[in-house]
């Protein structure tokens, strides 16, 4: 028992045992989520009181075994050995005993008190599978073992106590019989590590022994750096030959033989079916789902509904909520800052600075909501799996497996949630790779940009320019896979695609919401904090010196003068176009709102002109919201093909700005700078995000390949067409 | 014997040999794919990619692993 008299539990299990739903169970609404330090793997902490006594819970990765194979893994195995939980409950699939099982009795070899949570019970009953638990209980050394539904608050209380109970127990003694081969071997090697009193306090010498065998690189090297500890790990070597010279086989996959033999004896007295289960319902679902020739076409339609379900969706609700950022929220701070008496400047930077800069995180919430919420719905069903089954060809000409097509598709969403979606990636180098390719999907608030220009220079045909830059995107991001892969990120022959694929099942509205919530509210506190530190920056760059007037003699345009020869080979040489560019950094569509600050001259027209009651704001903010809501009602209806409620509209705002675009820009330059756009520096909250989970190095690395990747595609555009007389 | 990515759909199928590195031998044995275990091809993509029976877990297996593994008709043993 820890010495502060606070208990702690560790959860293990494998990916898809619903471990997740158990951990909430427990903690309820007290969770901290974070990284394991120094790693990109998701660290997931929460804490609940059972009477008077505080209890920590530590939610350890989702893993298939505990040897050294994946970060994941080793940060569960050594958790519990350096850590030392109070106890670990083993989260175990009933409806998946056999395999579940691997993972439990690696935990049971540490030695440690153990609890068995025999979760998703309700499904495995469903499907005629019983369970004898008390004879479990005692084939696996006497743990206690205890029916769950985590999804349904089902058997945790009796869990928590179990638990307890087990943390104040000895540790259960179990042994797996290796055969006596093996077991000669592990004598050996226990009698000879016990006479180093150093390891044998670090280490259960039974454990220790095991793991030198099966030749597991952190241990080994653990092991050698102490007293004692390399003559033990030569002789780990000789036994580990002389068993491979009986086996004619690597000595780990006799470790894993004898385990799985283990089991399925055990299963075969524990199990019982009520019924023989052939091919389930899931199964059927995939003969459609991952057909050879369905699969490509279902996969496609169904990341077309979800994309026309962001845009068409929350496109209302982001015009709802700029609107109440812009309309009464700067109002009323305005309002408010008067009455104090701040002075003028001050209110600047609180208006267009923080307000603009909160806002500008804000407005993206909607859309992310909406695409939580739709990833939540196909991960939790089950189909997210099989879309990675289906794509891992096509992904794997890049370099990548097809898990990777998931986060390049929320990319044109928004980069960020994406490049934290690369999480669910199995290694470093996919989880990195995917992450440089991530930025250069064009994501939503690249739009505006490519619509602009579209309209400003092609009228009729802008959607071909808008289409043109989306294919821009992916072919760019195919192009450095495929480079990236062959360089820096050589391909890991190794690593092949393997993945579990859970049964289908109905999502539950409370852990879609939960999801959404849990990754909402992430993006809220990683990127917003970013955003609102650059705008208040970059208030500053627009205000310096003190009491600017012309924004070309402020630091800004200063910096952005500096900037612009760089751009003259492109077409956009002038310290406008640069201006906007470096603005479009904090977030892609400001290049929009800069360039018509910039070049439409006229006295920006003060939007606090109009005076409002506190009672019209209101009014605006609900009846604003109830037009959004049923705004995107009627467009989630026109997903429907045949149905089309909302009249072809195409927005043709700022015509002064087109205008202006015109005889600033030829179309060719045009071009030049909207594939600019397309390619350059991830925004700041990307970088962020990048920061976050790869750290400084890729920062610097993504925004400087993607810098160079567009002005050189850039240059061809506008060189190549000069050359072809287009200019 | 055949590897996996050959094998018919729907009949039972037992490993005879893995023919890969050792972190991914590894990693198929934590997984229950082992030498002597009958598994069951369900679903196959064509030139590869297959999902997998194994007792009650599906497992989809890419190309490059379907590869690997060598099977041959569970009832030819015994």
């Amino acid at each position: 028992m820890s010495k502060s008299g606070v208990l702690k539990i560790a959860l293990a299990g494998n990916p898809n045992c619903g471990k997740s739903t158990v951990f909430n169970a427990l903690t309820g609404a007290r969770q901290h989520v974070g990284n394991w330090p120094g790693k990109t793997v998701e660290k997931k902490e929460g804490a609940f009181r059972l009477d008077g006594r505080e209890i920590n819970v530590v939610d350890l990765p989702g893993t298939y075994s505990l040897s050294a194979y994946s970060p994941e893994e080793v940060i569960a195995r050594n958790f519990i050995v350096d850590e030392k939980p109070d106890v670990v409950i083993a989260v175990v699939d009933a409806a998946n005993l056999e395999r579940n099982l691997y993972l439990t009795m690696q935990v049971l070899e540490l030695g440690v008190p153990v609890a068995i949570a025999l979760n998703m019970s309700d499904v495995a009953e469903a499907r005629g599978i019983r369970i004898d638990l008390e004879r479990l209980s005692k084939l696996l050394g006497g743990v206690p073992v205890v029916r769950t539904v985590g999804v349904r608050n089902q058997g945790i209380q009796e869990l928590v106590q179990d638990a307890l109970a087990a943390a104040q127990a000895a540790a259960p003694d179990f042994k797996v019989n290796y055969g006596p081969d093996i077991e000669n071997e592990l004598a050996k090697l226990e009698q000879m590590s016990g006479e180093h009193p150093e390891i044998a306090t670090r280490f259960k010498l039974r454990w220790l022994s095991i793991k030198l065998m099966e030749n597991e690189t952190d241990v080994v090297a653990a092991v050698a750096e102490m007293p004692g500890g390399s003559e033990l790990v030569s002789s780990a070597q000789y036994s580990i030959a002389h068993l491979e010279a009986i086996y004619g086989d690597d000595a780990d996959i006799a470790f894993a033989d004898r385990r799985y033999g283990f089991i399925s004896g055990l299963t075969r007295q524990v199990v019982s079916r009520t019924r023989p289960d052939r091919l389930t319902v899931s199964d059927r679902i995939d003969q459609v789902v991952a057909n050879r020739v369905l699969g490509i076409p279902v996969f496609l339609l169904m990341m077309y509904l979800v994309f026309r379900m962001v845009q068409d969706v929350s496109a209302p609700f982001l015009d709802w909520v700029d609107g109440v950022i812009a309309g009464p929220i700067s109002h009323w701070i305005i309002a408010l800052l008067t009455a104090i008496g701040a002075p003028e400047w001050l209110q600047s930077l609180v208006v267009d600075g923080i307000v603009a800069g909160v806002g500008g995180v804000l407005v993206f919430l909607p859309g992310l909501m909406v695409l939580y919420l739709f990833l939540a719905l196909l991960e939790d069903s089950g189909y997210m799996a099989r879309a990675a089954f289906v794509m891992d060809r096509f992904m794997s000409l890049l370099g990548l497996h097809g898990k990777s097509f998931i986060p390049l598709i929320l990319g044109f969403g928004c980069a960020v949630p994406a490049i934290y979606a690369t999480r669910t990636l199995e290694n470093e180098r996919d989880r990195i790779l995917t992450g440089l390719l991530v930025p250069l999907m064009s994501c939503s608030a690249r739009l505006p940009v490519y619509v602009v220009f579209g309209l400003a220079f092609f009228g009729a045909d802008a959607g071909k320019l808008i289409w043109a830059m989306y294919a821009l995107g992916i072919l760019v991001a195919m192009l450095m896979g495929v480079i990236f892969s062959h360089t820096i990120f050589p391909r890991d022959k190794d690593a092949a695609f393997v993945l579990e694929l859970p049964p289908y099942h109905m999502p539950t509205l409370r852990g879609l919401l939960y999801h959404m919530w849990e990754h909402t509210s992430g993006f809220v506190k990683k990127a917003g904090t970013v955003i609102l530190l650059v705008s208040v920056l970059l208030w500053f760059l627009l205000n310096l010196p003190w009491g600017v007037e012309n924004q070309r003699d402020s630091l800004f345009g200063k910096v952005s003068a500096t900037v612009a020869p760089v751009l003259e080979p492109l077409g956009f040489g002038d310290w406008e176009t640069a201006g906007s560019l470096v603005s479009g950094f904090i977030a892609k569509e400001i290049v929009v709102s800069t360039m018509s600050q910039i070049y439409v001259d006229t006295e920006q027209v003060a939007e606090e002109g109009v005076e409002t009651t506190l009672g019209e704001d209101l009014i605006e903010i609900f009846s604003g919201f109830g037009t959004a809501a049923s705004d995107a009602g009627r467009e989630l209806l026109s997903i429907i093909p045949g149905v089309n409620l909302t009249a072809g509209e195409i927005r043709m705002e700022d015509t002064a700005l087109t205008a202006a675009l015109r005889t600033h820009f030829t179309p060719l330059a045009a071009i030049a700078l909207v594939a600019f756009v397309s390619l350059y520096v991830p925004c700041v909250a990307t970088l962020g995000a990048i920061r976050h989970e790869y750290g400084w190095k890729w920062v610097v690395f993504s925004a400087g390949y993607q810098l160079s990747l567009a002005w050189i595609v850039a240059f061809s555009v506008f060189q190549g067409g000069k050359l072809l007389g287009l200019g | 014997m055949c590897p996996l990515s050959m094998a018919p759909t729907g009949e039972p199928m037992k490993i005879v040999d893995v023919r890969a590195g050792c972190r991914l031998r590894h990693r198929l044995s934590n997984l229950g794919l082992l030498p002597g275990t009958v598994v069951e091809v369900v679903q196959s993509l064509g030139h590869g990619p297959v999902i997998l029976a194994v007792g009650d877990t599906r497992l989809a297996l890419g190309r490059g692993a379907s590869h690997k593994v060598l099977v041959e008709p569970a009832s030819s043993v015994d």
